[in-house]
């Protein structure tokens, strides 16, 4: 049993329009406790459409959307409290950042589950610890931080539900190195305490590739690849072909075995191909 | 849901309604709406209403387009039309609910009832069109040039259509954020849509504080943006494409004045019994 998972669906938008766009066609994709999914697709793939799918924020035209077996949709009270268990964090999420202080707004979604004041303080001040928020900022408006701090203000703000699946759109997008590996450190970092399902929607194949156990790839709406780092980019030629690309260090490693270097296929993280070509180095010069 | 609203949408073709001269098209509009109120009979009507519907056939635009976006004024027709059967007392009595009060459904408020709707409903058939055909900065463009003269009166009628044209231009674009960020703040559990009305009207804070921050922000960015493309008004500023009225602007032009003709004759000529319809309103 998954713990989160899509039976074949499918959705669409503005029937009956000169705009009609079928979003998601047939889409079973499912995630486990523990486990981090990196999905990849163009603009206008279906990622996005999939990912509120999954939280019940919008209902599959047919098909069924499963929490533990049970379809969220079932009872309308339910798919509410789905949400708290399926915390899904959109794309640049420091423009939904409304309070007066960073703290009321990271209590906005744990408020709304109705906790104690108590515990909603301990919550919190995790959430704040997880993404590095320091605690003297928890009483600063939101408005006056730093794009990469408002950045972590609402990511907080998700995590401070403790989703058992945590969603993340493209949480990267408009950071440089460094903010992106802080992300992903406290992506890392709350799923190691809570060993939460990871579902990680990117354009990049390094990030998908360093950090997911399990990539899947969408493609006009269709989910058309899903597997390992290896089984996904050993069919590089499969993903061309999509517009989409191999990581620029597998590309690389591929380069030099075509001119005879001895080299191995399963490279993806800039980290491994230059360990690889160092030793491959050693091996030439005795 | 929000993104079906179709009024005010631009539908892209190439039909004749597509290529008449903007400015053509907002005349001819306006003529009809002036033709609209001068109709005084279910004939003259009948006929403002085959050119609407001819025109929609003209345009290529299907008919299922144009009745979605209408369903949101029925609610304003069906008002008109009840208000109007109570409020007309002349004629013939046909139902009288209550005898104890001065309150009677009579056949000419019946009559001005249907009158008044699908009036209403040519109205909004037809200028809906002018939307439908045209491209917001084509329109825009347009009236800045049927304007011009207030020039003379120290109007600043560039400034205006480029308010106008970034007006249009950013409501689809704060539609999509809108629907994003309640998209968001329902992730994080906001209930829109239950609770009591000061609970309900709380409930869009967190969805108008983000909204005007972002309006905001894009306003800046924008500004900037023309600064570095040294806009500086219309001081000195020629056109790319420059309008130009050729022949069927002027067929159109002349065909809708022909049609305002064929409703005054109709409208206020004492053709008698030639129609059974006799004047409503």
């Amino acid at each position: 049993m998954a713990l989160l998972q899509t039976n074949s669906i499918s959705f669409g938008y503005s029937h009956g329009t000169p705009f009609e766009i079928t979003a998601l066609d047939h889409v079973s994709f499912s995630v486990d406790k523990g486990e981090t999914v990196a999905v990849i697709g163009h603009t206008g793939s279906g990622k996005s459409t999939l990912m509120q799918m999954l939280n019940g924020l919008l209902k599959p035209e047919s098909g069924a959307v499963l929490m533990e077996d049970r379809d969220i949709h079932a009872d309308k009270q339910q798919t509410r409290q789905i949400r708290f268990r399926v915390g899904l964090c959109f794309q640049y999420p420091e423009y939904q950042l409304f309070e007066e202080t960073c703290f009321k707004d990271i209590s906005f979604g744990p408020k709304n589950m109705g906790l104690s004041e108590e515990e909603i303080r301990q919550r919190v001040l995790q959430a704040a610890k997880i993404v590095g928020l320091p605690e003297e900022l928890l009483e600063k408006s939101p408005f006056d931080l730093s794009g990469g701090q408002k950045r972590r203000c609402a990511i907080a703000g998700v995590m401070a539900m403790q989703p058992e699946v945590l969603i993340l759109d493209e949480p990267t997008a408009g950071l440089d190195p460094r903010g992106r590996d802080a992300v992903f450190a406290m992506i890392r970092s709350y799923q190691r305490q809570t060993n939460a399902a990871v579902v990680i929607v990117t354009h990049s194949m390094e990030d998908a590739a360093q950090f997911a156990d399990r990539i899947v790839v969408m493609s006009h709406g269709r989910l058309v690849l899903d597997g390992t780092a290896d089984e996904i980019f050993s069919s590089a030629e499969e993903l061309m072909n999509m517009g989409l690309n191999v990581p620029a260090s597998t590309r690389l490693v591929n380069e030099l075995r075509s001119l005879g270097y001895d080299l191995p296929r399963n490279v993806y993280t800039a980290q491994a191909a230059a360990e690889e070509i160092a030793s491959c180095l050693r091996r030439s010069r005795p | 849901m929000i993104r079906d609203i179709t009024i005010g949408q631009y539908f892209p073709g190439n039909s004749y309604l597509h290529k008449l001269d903007p400015r053509a098209k907002i005349v001819i509009t306006f003529i009809y709406i002036v033709a609209l109120f001068l109709c005084k009979n279910f004939f003259s009507l009948l006929l403002l209403l085959t050119v609407s519907v001819a025109a929609v056939l003209i345009s290529r635009i299907s008919f299922r387009v144009i009745l979605k976006g209408m369903k949101m004024i029925l609610l304003i027709i069906l008002f008109t039309a009840v208000l109007q059967v109570f409020y007309n007392d002349k004629g013939t009595v046909l139902w009288q609910p209550f005898p104890r009060w001065d309150f009677v459904i009579t056949d000419s408020g019946v009559f001005s009832a249907i009158f008044l709707s699908v009036r209403i409903v040519a109205l909004i058939l037809f200028s809906s069109l002018l939307t439908y055909t045209t491209s917001p900065t084509m329109l825009t463009d347009a009236i800045e040039r049927l304007l011009s003269p207030l020039k003379h009166l120290h109007v600043n009628v560039h400034a205006l259509s480029m308010m106008m044209t970034i007006a249009l231009r950013f409501i689809p674009t704060l539609i999509e954020e809108l629907n994003i960020i309640i998209s968001a703040q329902k992730a994080r559990g906001a209930d829109l849509d239950s609770g009591s009305l000061t609970k309900r009207a709380k409930a869009l804070i967190p969805i108008f504080v983000p909204l005007f921050v972002s309006a905001f922000r894009r306003a800046y960015e924008l500004a900037f943006a023309m600064e570095c493309r040294c806009y500086n008004g219309d001081n000195g500023r020629t056109r790319m494409k420059v309008m130009k009225l050729c022949l069927r602007d002027y067929l159109g032009l002349l065909a809708s004045i022909a049609l305002t003709a064929a409703v005054i004759v109709t409208s206020y000529l004492d053709l008698g019994s030639l129609f059974l319809f006799e004047s409503v309103i």
